[in-house]
Formats: C-alpha cells, sequence, structure tokens
C-alpha cells in the first residue's frame, strides 16, 4: 500500500495525537494516586516489592512525558519507541495475568472494578495501541533530521544553488 | 523502516525514563503524602496504622460477618447503624452512601483518631463498612481492625459502592452534613 505524503501526515498526525492523549491522560489520572497505582502494580504478582513503587512514581510522569513529545513531535522518535515499549510490556502484563487466571484492575486510568471483562477489554485496547504507535515509530511522516531523504536533498539543494 | 536508528532512539528513551523516575521521586518528596519507596501491601500498611493507635493489638485476619443489599439497604435508611466507608476519601467525596462516615483503610489511625470520640459510642452497636465492590479488600480490612480494637458488631456489605449505584439509590458527596 503507497501511502500519497499527505494522506500519510494526516494518519501519522491522528495516531499521534490520539496515543499521545490516550498516555497524557492515564498518566495524568495517576500521578495523584501512588499509593493505589503501586497497589495496582502488586497485583499483578511480576514485580518485587522493592521496584514496585518506584515504577508507581515513575511510570504516571513517563507516560505524560512521551504522550507531550509525541504529540509535540520534538523527540517524537524517542517518544514514540518509549510508548511502543512500555504498551508492548502492558500488553504482556495483561496478557500473563489472564493465562495465570488473576482478577485485577490493569490500573491503567486510575482505579477501577476489576472483572475478567474488563481485562479484555484492555487487552484489545492496548493492542490497538501498540500497533498505532510501532506504525508511528517506524513509518513518521515528519522525516527525522537525520533520515538519509533529507540529507539527500538538503545536499541536492546546496549542489544547485 | 529505519531499524538502524533504533539503539539511537533506545537511548533516548532510557533517557526520558531517568528524567521521569527523577521527576516522579521529586514530586513524591515534596507532596502532601510522600509514599515510602517499598511497596507495603494493603494489610502491612493497616498493621502499621494500627500500631500508631496506643494500644492497638496486632492486625489479624479472619472472616467477617456479611450482608447483602437487602439488609443494608434498610439500615442505611432506618439510620440505626453506624455505616461506614473505607475507600480513600477522594473517592468518598465524589459520592458515598447517605450517612456514611469515612474511615478510610489507607488512613486508619488518622480518620479513627479524628473520629474516636462518635466512634466508641458505637462499640456495641451494629457498624456497617464498605468499600468499591467487586473483589474489593478495604471493607473487609477495616471490619477486622474494628473488631479487633473492641467493636463487637461490625458487618461488611460486600457490594460495596458499585451494588449501591447499581440499584440507582440515593448518594451523597462530600463531607458529611452536620460533621
Amino acid at each position: 500500500m503507497k501511502l500519497t505524503p499527505r494522506t500519510h501526515f494526516w494518519i501519522d498526525l491522528l495516531i499521534r495525537l490520539v496515543v499521545g492523549g490516550v498516555f497524557i491522560t492515564a498518566g495524568a489520572m495517576k500521578i495523584g494516586e501512588p499509593l493505589q497505582f503501586g497497589d495496582k502494580i502488586a497485583s499483578f504478582e511480576i514485580l518485587p516489592n522493592s521496584l514496585v513503587n518506584l515504577l508507581a512514581l515513575g511510570l504516571p510522569v513517563f507516560e505524560m512525558l512521551c504522550g507531550l513529545l509525541l504529540i509535540a513531535a520534538w523527540l517524537r522518535r524517542p517518544a514514540a519507541l518509549a510508548i511502543s515499549i512500555i504498551s508492548g510490556i502492558f500488553l504482556i502484563a495483561i496478557v500473563t495475568a489472564l493465562a495465570r487466571g488473576l482478577t485485577i484492575d490493569c490500573g491503567c486510568f486510575g482505579t477501577g472494578t476489576p472483572t475478567r471483562a474488563r481485562m479484555w477489554l484492555d487487552l484489545a485496547r492496548d493492542t490497538g495501541l501498540f500497533l498505532a504507535v510501532v506504525i508511528a515509530y517506524l513509518y513518521p511522516a515528519i522525516k527525522a533530521p537525520h533520515a538519509p531523504e533529507s540529507e539527500a536533498r538538503i545536499l541536492s539543494e546546496r549542489a544547485a544553488t | 523502516m529505519k531499524l538502524s536508528y533504533i539503539g539511537r532512539d533506545l537511548i533516548g528513551v532510557v533517557g526520558l525514563a531517568i528524567i521521569s523516575l527523577a521527576a516522579g521521586l521529586i514530586i513524591n518528596h515534596a507532596g502532601p503524602h510522600p509514599i515510602p519507596l517499598v511497596h507495603q501491601s494493603p494489610s502491612e500498611r493497616l498493621q502499621g496504622e494500627l500500631t500508631r493507635l496506643v494500644a492497638a493489638p496486632p492486625f489479624e485476619s479472619f472472616p467477617v460477618e456479611t450482608v447483602g443489599l437487602d439488609e443494608f439497604r434498610p439500615a442505611v435508611e432506618s439510620k440505626d447503624d453506624l455505616i461506614l466507608d473505607a475507600r480513600s476519601s477522594s473517592f468518598y467525596l465524589k459520592g458515598h452512601v447517605p450517612g456514611a462516615i469515612n474511615l478510610a483503610r489507607d488512613e486508619f489511625a488518622r480518620d479513627y483518631v479524628r473520629l474516636r470520640s462518635s466512634l466508641e459510642k458505637s462499640k456495641e452497636a451494629p457498624i456497617v463498612v464498605y468499600c468499591s465492590g467487586g473483589d474489593c479488600h478495604d471493607s473487609k480490612m477495616v471490619a477486622q481492625a474494628l473488631t479487633s480494637l473492641g467493636y463487637s458488631q461490625v458487618k461488611v456489605f460486600t457490594g460495596g459502592w458499585d451494588a449501591w449505584t447499581a440499584a440507582g439509590l440515593p448518594t451523597e458527596r462530600g463531607e458529611p452534613a452536620g460533621k
């Protein structure tokens, strides 16, 4: 499938706004309640207690920072990669929790009542976010400054003048 | 696809993560309720809260009597029983069962000391505790803590806030009236 640069630009912008918006919201909803978020992380029974609260304190800031950078398209490549990695980790965490028969609240957006049905919804949403942000990372519409194409263009423009 | 940039971008990811962790730690340290850096389970925290109360016996986990909505609703409407909300105050302020008093599991010692004079009148009186519902354990833990402090008629409404609101029953917001 070959997209026109214009279509590509709009798709890329839409992904960045939606994914960035979701991560800013998710971070903002958890940043004021690290104690409750720590309990949610602990309920996955993956991390040792010594790391749970560090993650509960750092992750909301990380989500908001990367969401902002992704939307602002500043440091967008590291931001998109960071969101790809953390949404990939969320996916693994939810899949393993489902596989282990745990009924927990993912804690993605503050706190809620845990049900198995909601966990499947979380899984579907995270899969969508993960795929979207991986696309935004691998196929950026705005060329990074070090992309070979733009360097080649600058060189050819210089040669022409 | 420019996979050759991944290494470089990964360094950026690590940088963003370090900045975020540092910012998170600073926000926690400067905030009004800093959390400890090592996680404690809710029951460990309640144990810590209980030991802050004078002469509190050790927190023990034991079965508590439960009630359903059919018993809880008349208890709320008659105002005969003391209704306690075990959720954290941010949830309590957003909405709670009419007449319920907030005795948050996470702020047990603080809330207990604040409510002590009115609570201790109910040592022999029926008390019903609820939390959000579903799998929440806060109501059970608060009921156990109260029982170990000598309250004799503590029960748990297992349906909690979810069952109350799902039944379309009236709710109250903010601080309790007249407190």
